[in-house]
């Protein structure tokens, strides 16, 4: 139940950071993901049985508020959280550099494929820019430190208390 | 010790085959969220999410603000003195050409009344923020104004961009709090616009990631780049007159062609907008509309 709660709270709070970010650096002509941050910041941490179903979740909300195509966020989040599990059994998502460079190429990436998705699905293209794309990565490569400490501390470091 | 090697193995199996269903399983769902018709389910949980995540959308909003506020207030303090000195001789001019606009109002109306014309009836509408962008897809904003404020589908939108005011775009979408914006830039939009010069109509089409272009434009019509775009008299959304935007470029023909094809630069830019002129029907004005 704790679990669940922790999570609810998590997921709320990604929901307004996103909406944030992507209002704020909209602005300047940037495209930030940062559910996609959030999500692998949680698959970095908890177990495949539930990052998976929250990877895809984040991606289906993020569908749900698209206009153009359903379910390519939920495609995209779903591969970018079993990347995300592969590498863990090499890297170690604890240390800051693994956790920037992870999320500059896969938020770079999944820019990609949902362009690819959307010209397939939709026969359109919705390329956001390759300067907003990057810029977008950049920012979310910054932000991811701070995600993913606060993802560790809240799953991981409170639930550690609570065994105690 | 061979039950719990059997154990292990079956341990390891068991781990295995989750690392691989998980995935398969929820990229095989979202494939076929992709491929299924599921427009009508869809809209529906679109609806309930957009009042469920409303304070949200509106707290991340305010935190932006705020974000940008600090930096501006700032300026704004340091710039105050010369702003408020600037702003007095402008309301001192403003007085002016407001009795100036009163003479020629009444005259107008005269006029209208002696030559038996249709009035043209004045924009009256609401002020709205945008409340939420995709991040990958610009040219659809979410307002933070909705059916409750009287906005409706199929409401033209400006915005007021260096100075000007032009047309921003048309709703699509409303729920009770918020409207789903389509700007002129997405490729679904389309609208019926007139030239500044000569006056031919044509339709404006939104291009996505290409320009935004005019289509049926007669070959003899004399175009030229920096000629100013404006909403014609017979399109049924957009009140006649509201700039669009300027001449880019004129499309070589080719010989089987009819008609020009035009490009232009919309005066607004869909990175740009942060808050837009919604304009409401004149029949279901609510009480505390605003006049741009």
């Amino acid at each position: 139940m704790w679990k669940i709660c922790k999570l609810m709270a998590l997921f709320i709070v990604a929901t307004v950071c996103h909406w944030g970010f992507a209002t704020l650096f909209s602005y300047v002509g940037l495209s930030v993901n940062f559910m996609l941050v959030f999500a692998m910041a949680f698959c970095a941490v908890a177990r495949l049985e539930i990052g998976y179903p929250v990877a895809f979740m984040c991606g289906l909300f993020l569908d749900f508020f698209g206009s153009k195509l359903f379910g390519n966020n939920a495609f995209s989040f779903t591969w970018v959280a079993c990347v995300v599990y592969a590498l863990r059994e090499r890297i170690d998502f604890a240390s800051i550099l693994p956790q920037v460079v992870t999320v500059f190429f896969l938020t770079c990436a999944v820019g990609v494929v949902n362009s690819l998705l959307l010209m397939r699905f939709t026969s359109s293209s919705f390329w956001p820019g390759t300067v907003s794309l990057l810029g977008g990565a950049v920012v979310g490569a910054l932000l991811a430190p701070i995600v993913f400490a606060v993802v560790r501390f809240v799953w991981v470091d409170l639930s550690a208390d609570e065994h105690l | 010790m061979v039950s719990s090697r059997r154990r292990t193995t079956r341990k390891i199996y068991t781990g295995s085959r989750r690392r691989f269903l998980f995935p398969v399983s929820f990229l095989l769902l979202s494939f076929l969220l992709m491929i299924l018709p599921l427009e009508g389910v869809v809209s529906s949980v679109k609806a309930v999410l957009s009042y469920v995540f409303i304070p949200q959308v509106r707290l991340a909003h305010g935190g932006v603000k705020y974000a940008q506020g600090v930096h501006q207030t700032v300026q704004e303090l340091l710039n105050a003195h010369q702003e408020n000195r600037r702003l007095k001789q402008q309301i001192e001019m403003d007085h002016l050409l407001t009795a100036q606009a009163e003479t020629v109002f009444k005259e107008n109306e005269r006029l209208t009344e002696m030559l038996d014309l249709a009035p043209v009836s004045p924009w009256q509408g609401i002020w709205a923020k945008v409340a939420y962008r995709e991040p990958s897809q610009w040219n659809t904003v979410i307002i933070d104004k909705g059916s409750a404020d009287g906005v409706e589908e199929r409401s033209a939108v400006l915005s007021v961009e260096q100075g000007q005011e032009g047309l921003a775009g048309v709703v699509v979408e409303v729920t009770e709090n918020t409207s789903k914006v389509l700007l002129v830039r997405d490729e679904d939009f389309t609208a019926a616009v007139t030239l500044e010069k000569g006056q031919e109509e044509g339709l404006l089409i939104g291009g996505g990631t290409n320009a935004v272009r005019i289509k049926y434009i007669p070959l003899q019509a004399q175009v030229s780049k920096g000629d100013k775009v404006f909403t014609s008299s017979t399109s049924s959304i957009f009140p006649a007159g509201i700039l669009v935007g300027k001449v880019r470029a004129v499309r070589e023909d080719s010989s089987f062609q009819t008609a020009q094809t035009i490009e232009v630069d919309p005066l607004v830019r869909s990175a740009a907008v942060k808050e837009l002129f919604v304009i409401l029907k004149q029949e279901e004005q609510t009480p505390y509309v605003e006049d741009l």
